[in-house]
């Protein structure tokens, strides 16, 4: 049986009385790239946080469904646990205030107790900077607060602070929606370079149909709840079969 | 000159006349006891903090064990009440529906406006009495009850003012509840939090009526430890002003002096400490 990196099953959560994912299922196969799209208000977001269970820090939410990551349960195991095969970037850059660019990369490493030695968190924290695009911008000053970096910087800085982690699959939501072009350019080259080299497997969420035709493998196109088209991009691209995805890519809805 | 800029004129005026009206007692309550504070200061010299207090009519003497008493009685009911009101926001903030933490909530706001008076009764019930004695025990319990409510409410303010994405950012890298409160929302709070407690400190350094009944104002033996006797400034400022003797009056102005620094030298704490984390 084939193996997917990411399995969403029939997935529904509400929040209070409000349905807010209807139904939802997607399933892609390992070192893929998949764009959650959908105008504002469609639950890309909240489809996101109850991959990594984070919907659960939201009182009244409930979660019906399944999501498997790797094969393994996500509403089976213990939250803590399963959130550290999964990496989350958030839509506003959200690096810890309180603590260094360093300490920002390397918390998540000594929380989980990945590493031995100073030597060795040195090195994991370098190369989650690298494979941020950040470490040439921040070599000279890894022990400055994050408020010191530009909006996009603080994003790479939180991709790595993901990183860090090893993660198998990375969550992004709109990580490139409060970040300039340039910037966004990079956090993308970024992304596609971590599919290509490490075999990571990501969801990006976004409002912006281009950048999902410009980086995705797959789409999942929401619109109110639900899922209105599942497939790979290049098909999506060309030849929606739904007549929202048609509008939605010409920017109509 | 039109009407507008005669409205704009007079605006600016009656606003700075009036915050001059607000804040002129203030300053005239600090230049009267620097004045009057430190003429005490300069006859008496540094054995005012050293000495006992002079008998009526005759000399300066010192403050030393009313000093001691307030430093003893700020020390107490400081490791009494900080961490006991940095627990219970935690548990205020971090379980909000729980029953305890509404309680928690309701009790703090209301505690602060508790007349000070009501909380030394108590504790002169609950704990002098049965003890047999006046004891700086009795006064840092009642300190530590006063204090509470406000450092309560102060770390409460700070670890809600934390924004909600950092505790996810915290969650999403593998952290434990208890992770992401300590590591976290403490750490980013941490400013707050701090000066919440020099706060509350401050607030009982000055406290009068929850010592009446509990203290004992043994001004003339520097205290050696909690079950003995004590003072505070407070309480020999309020003591000496009602005698006739001028010489103690000079006392209590200087007393004055020293608790006014006292509190000064925390608000520059407070003050150095209270810029916020950069989000």
């Amino acid at each position: 049986m084939k193996e997917f990196a990411l399995e969403v099953k029939d997935l529904n959560v509400w929040i209070r009385d409000k349905h807010i994912i209807k139904g939802v299922s997607v399933q892609i196969p390992r070192a893929k790239i998949l764009a959650v799209m959908g105008p504002s208000g469609s639950g890309k977001s909240t489809m996101l946080r109850a991959i990594n269970r984070l919907i659960e820090l939201i009182p009244d939410a409930r979660v019906e469904g399944r999501v498997e990551v790797y094969g393994r349960d996500v509403y089976a195991e213990d939250p803590y646990k399963i959130r550290r095969i999964m990496g989350t970037v958030f839509q506003t850059p959200n690096p810890f205030p309180h603590m260094s660019i360093y300490e920002n990369v390397a918390i998540g490493p000594k929380i989980n107790r990945l590493v031995k030695s100073k030597r060795e968190l040195d090195e994991l924290v370098r190369w989650a900077l690298e494979k941020a695009m950040l470490w040439d911008e921040v070599k000279d000053r890894l022990h400055d607060p994050p408020h010191r970096l530009s909006g996009g910087q603080q994003q790479r800085l939180c991709l790595a602070r993901a990183l860090a982690l090893k993660p198998k699959l990375l969550l992004l939501d709109e990580p490139t929606g409060n970040v300039d072009p340039v910037n966004a350019v990079k956090i993308e080259e970024a992304l596609k370079g971590l599919v290509k080299e490490l075999g990571l497997t990501i969801v990006l969420v976004t409002h912006t149909p281009q950048q999902a035709v410009r980086i995705s493998d797959y789409i999942a196109f929401l619109y109110m709840g639900k899922l209105v088209e599942f497939g790979l991009t290049d098909r999506i691209a060309l030849n929606p079969s739904h007549e929202l995805t048609v509008k939605f890519l010409r920017g109509e809805v | 000159m039109d009407a507008r800029y005669l409205k704009e004129r007079a605006f600016l005026i009656i606003t700075v006349a009036l915050a001059v009206i607000a804040v002129f007692p203030v300053f005239h309550v600090l230049f009267t006891i620097l004045v009057r504070g430190g003429q005490t200061l300069l006859k008496a010299g540094p054995s005012f903090l050293l000495d006992v207090p002079p008998p009526p009519g005759k000399g300066l003497g010192g403050i030393a064990p009313s000093l001691a008493g307030t430093l003893m009685l700020a020390f107490y009911s400081s490791i009494a009440g900080i961490p006991l009101s940095f627990f219970a926001a935690i548990l205020a903030v971090e379980f909000p529906r729980s029953l305890i933490a509404k309680g928690v909530r309701v009790l703090s706001k209301a505690l602060l406006e508790i007349p000070s008076v009501v909380v030394g009764m108590l504790v002169y019930a609950i704990m002098v009495v049965p003890m047999g004695q006046f004891s700086i025990l009795a006064g840092a319990v009642a300190l530590a009850i006063m204090m509470i409510p406000y450092v309560t409410t102060y770390v409460e303010e700070a670890l809600e003012s934390v924004p909600f994405t950092y505790r996810e950012a915290g969650f999403s890298v593998g952290m434990l509840r208890s992770q992401v409160v300590f590591k976290v929302v403490v750490g980013i709070a941490k400013r707050g939090i701090l000066t919440g407690m020099l706060i509350g400190i401050a607030k009982v350094l000055g406290e009068t009526a929850p010592l009446l009944f509990t203290l004992g104002r043994d001004r003339y033996s520097v205290p050696t430890n909690v079950f003995e006797y004590g003072d505070s400034i407070s309480l020999l400022i309020f003591d000496y002003v009602q005698t006739p003797y001028a010489n103690m009056h000079e006392v209590a102005w200087g007393a004055a002096l020293v608790l006014t620094l006292m509190f000064l030298a925390l608000f520059t704490l407070v003050k150095r400490y209270a810029g916020e984390v950069r989000l």
